[in-house]
């Protein structure tokens, strides 16, 4: 999924409700790039992103270069703009958590012109989908089931959370089915 | 070295106007003079040849040449413009030779020795010092010969780039050159021409014994000169530690966007330089000198060694962007620490990273508009305080990790309100029951911590996750010093 979704030279969109899987998806595809020794580079709009959460899950962080922006929107589309024009990353992410925010159709269009000659993954983390037409892919997260563990009745402990995917766009070939997938807390 | 000759000289006639062509390229085609302001009148410092064409001479008033000259350019005489050029000259022929002597304004003396296995014949040296001196915008001739004086001697009167004198011919090939180019006094020069004494070869067959009694030291110096001997031993040039080009102007400069445009024009210069001793720079310091009367000083780091101009005039512009000048700029000066770089090549196998020019550029882009704090590599810090992380400046590793150890399995990341968001929540049985206006559907905790109990910073919260009744899933914390709640993050 994460090779799918990180595709190099194409603008990737992952929306979703809080808690449906979102971040752990884009944590994901960090890890992937930095294992593969590339450099990646996330754009935080509000300022979320969880160190110690992505250095378990396995991502590299000598490897990400993580951008905050202070809950400036104009600002991270500024710096995902500089950011899409340097070759070299593997992947760029732009996490607008729960802002909802409007990209006007030229912006959209210069994105992925400058993603597909740079030859860089784009990925758009949101609520709502963002670019339109210029997504390769668009796909939406959602939140399944939660396991709890403890030794008693009451639980002691965040055990795991199943989440799962539906493709809302794609240009080429939808991706192969992955109907859900455990979370490990 | 039985067939070679053993120094060269570099030299740059009308230093002082050549100087002014080094940052006006422009004036090389036009007859140009150099004034300095003294009293209530402009004299003429030097002029180009160009305007010696047209019988314009040092000393001349400003009134005077123009009269002579209708066509005449004329710049003020700046001390750092010939300060530069001549630290120019020197750095040019430091790249063909390690052992060369400062002769003054527009005059290096280069030890040849050796030479001749690197580069080739005489002639061949003194093309590849023209070159060199070309490289930073000088046009030089040079003359190569059996010691310093003949060779300068030889340079200053040829008409061509390169003049060779054969070993041992030094007093035949200098005879018919005007005493003139020697510099002498002019009282010693003025004897001389009384005497009827008009070339160096007529100053050569004065008896030796005769000149020291009747004209003293410095006639002696003339006469040794004149038989093409060197008088003082070969003093080498070290280069400083830095390196500076300065511009100054004769108007006020207020935007940034046309002070870019000088500072483009002085790290051309800068760069040239460098680019010509095969060195780079990894800090400029930028000096601006203000209308005000004071300076506006600012070291630029380049991250990397560069010597190319683009990178460098990015770096610098984004600088003053963030720290402009006070007032407005009426003197630019960048001084550059040469190092020699080390060039590196990527290994085969390793995947490509972005380009170290091109990540600095678009670092120092972000660091305008992020800030600098803003801006690098999470690392994580030796404490079990939540959410205890530094930011370290982006520099991925350029050696490709240990492969990895198979499939991880999948971790649930979580999203961290900063700061945490303070929350009311109603606890039943000790447990959370409602968080603000949702309910809670499910629970796990607590999970308690504490730390630096030590210290004033103590810290100390018992953590839960909790699902709430909206679908979210969350992590509360309760702080046990106060006793209030706060939402820490989503898991997402």
């Amino acid at each position: 999924m994460e090779r799918v979704v990180a595709a190099r030279g194409e603008i990737t969109e992952i929306v979703g409700r809080p808690s449906s899987g979102r971040t752990s998806l884009l944590v994901a595809c960090l890890r992937d790039v930095a294992q593969s020794g590339e450099t990646a580079a996330l754009v935080d709009t509000e300022e979320t992103f969880d160190p110690a959460s992505a250095a378990q899950a396995g991502v590299d962080l000598r490897r990400l270069l993580w951008v905050r922006c202070g809950g400036r929107r104009d600002v991270a589309l500024r710096a995902v703009d500089m950011l899409v024009r340097c070759p070299g990353f593997a992947l760029v992410a732009l996490d607008l958590g729960e802002l909802v925010v409007r990209l006007p159709a030229t912006l959209a269009f210069r994105l992925k012109f400058a993603v597909r000659r740079a030859d860089v993954a784009l990925l758009i983390v949101g609520r709502r989908r963002l670019t339109g037409a210029s997504a390769t892919l668009a796909i939406e997260t959602r939140s399944q089931a939660i396991e709890w563990a403890g030794p008693g009745p009451a639980p002691t402990r965040l055990a795991r959370v199943r989440t799962t995917t539906a493709v809302l766009r794609a240009r080429h070939a939808p991706p192969a089915e992955s109907p859900s997938r455990w979370w490990r807390a | 070295m039985a067939g070679v000759s053993r120094f060269a000289c570099v030299l740059v006639a009308h230093f002082a106007a050549a100087a002014v062509e080094r940052c006006e390229p422009a004036l090389r085609e036009q007859p140009l003079a150099v004034l300095t302001q003294t009293a209530n009148i402009k004299i003429l410092v030097d002029a180009n040849a160009a305007a010696r064409e047209r019988d314009v001479r040092s000393g001349m008033t400003e009134t005077e040449a123009a009269a002579r000259c209708p066509t005449l350019v004329t710049r003020s005489h700046i001390e750092e413009h010939v300060a530069a050029a001549r630290h120019a000259l020197l750095e040019a022929a430091l790249a063909v030779s390690p052992r060369i002597e400062d002769g003054g304004a527009g005059i290096v003396y280069v030890d040849t020795a050796g030479l001749e296995r690197l580069i080739g014949d005489p002639e061949a040296i003194g093309r590849r010092l023209v070159h060199q001196a070309r490289t930073v915008g000088l046009v030089a001739r040079a003359g190569v010969a059996g010691s310093r004086t003949a060779a300068r001697v030889a340079a200053a009167s040829a008409s061509v780039p390169v003049t060779v004198v054969a070993p041992g011919r030094e007093r035949a090939a200098l005879a018919g050159v005007p005493l003139g180019v020697l510099d002498l006094d002019p009282p010693l020069a003025a004897t001389l021409a009384r005497w009827g004494v008009r070339t160096l070869g007529e100053m050569a067959a004065l008896p030796r014994e005769g000149v020291t009694i009747r004209l003293g030291p410095a006639g002696l110096r003339a006469h040794d000169q004149a038989l093409g001997r060197d008088h003082e031993p070969f003093r080498p040039w070290t280069p400083p530690p830095f390196w500076e080009e300065a511009q100054g102007l004769e108007w006020e400069i207020e935007s940034l966007e046309v002070l870019t445009v000088v500072l483009e024009t002085v790290l051309t210069r800068l760069c040239g330089r460098l680019g010509a001793a095969a060195l780079a720079a990894d800090v400029l310091d930028i000096r601006l000198g203000l209308a005000s009367g004071g300076h506006h000083a600012r070291v630029v780091s380049l991250a990397y060694p560069m010597s190319e101009v683009k990178p460098m005039l990015a770096l610098v512009g984004l600088d003053l962007e963030a720290h402009p000048p006070p007032a407005p700029v009426t003197r630019v000066a960048v001084s550059a620490h040469p190092i020699r770089a080390q060039m590196g090549q990527g290994g085969l196998w390793q995947p490509p990273v972005p380009a170290i020019r091109d990540l600095v550029s678009v670092l120092a882009r972000l660091a305008a508009l992020v800030g600098t704090d803003s801006l690098g590599s999470p690392t994580l810090v030796d404490s079990h305080r939540p959410d205890a992380f530094a930011m370290l400046a982006f520099s991925p590793p350029t050696e490709p990790d240990a492969p990895a150890r198979g499939d991880v399995e999948p971790r649930l990341a979580l999203r961290r309100m900063r700061p945490a968001r303070r929350v009311d929540v109603a606890v039943v049985g000790e447990r959370p029951a409602r968080v603000d206006a949702q309910h809670v559907v499910a629970c796990a905790g607590p999970w308690r911590a504490s730390g630096e109990w030590w210290d004033t910073e103590a810290w100390a919260r018992d953590e839960w996750d909790v699902a709430l009744g909206d679908g979210a899933l969350c992590r509360l914390a309760r702080d046990r010093l106060t006793g209030h709640w706060y939402l820490d993050g989503l898991y997402d």
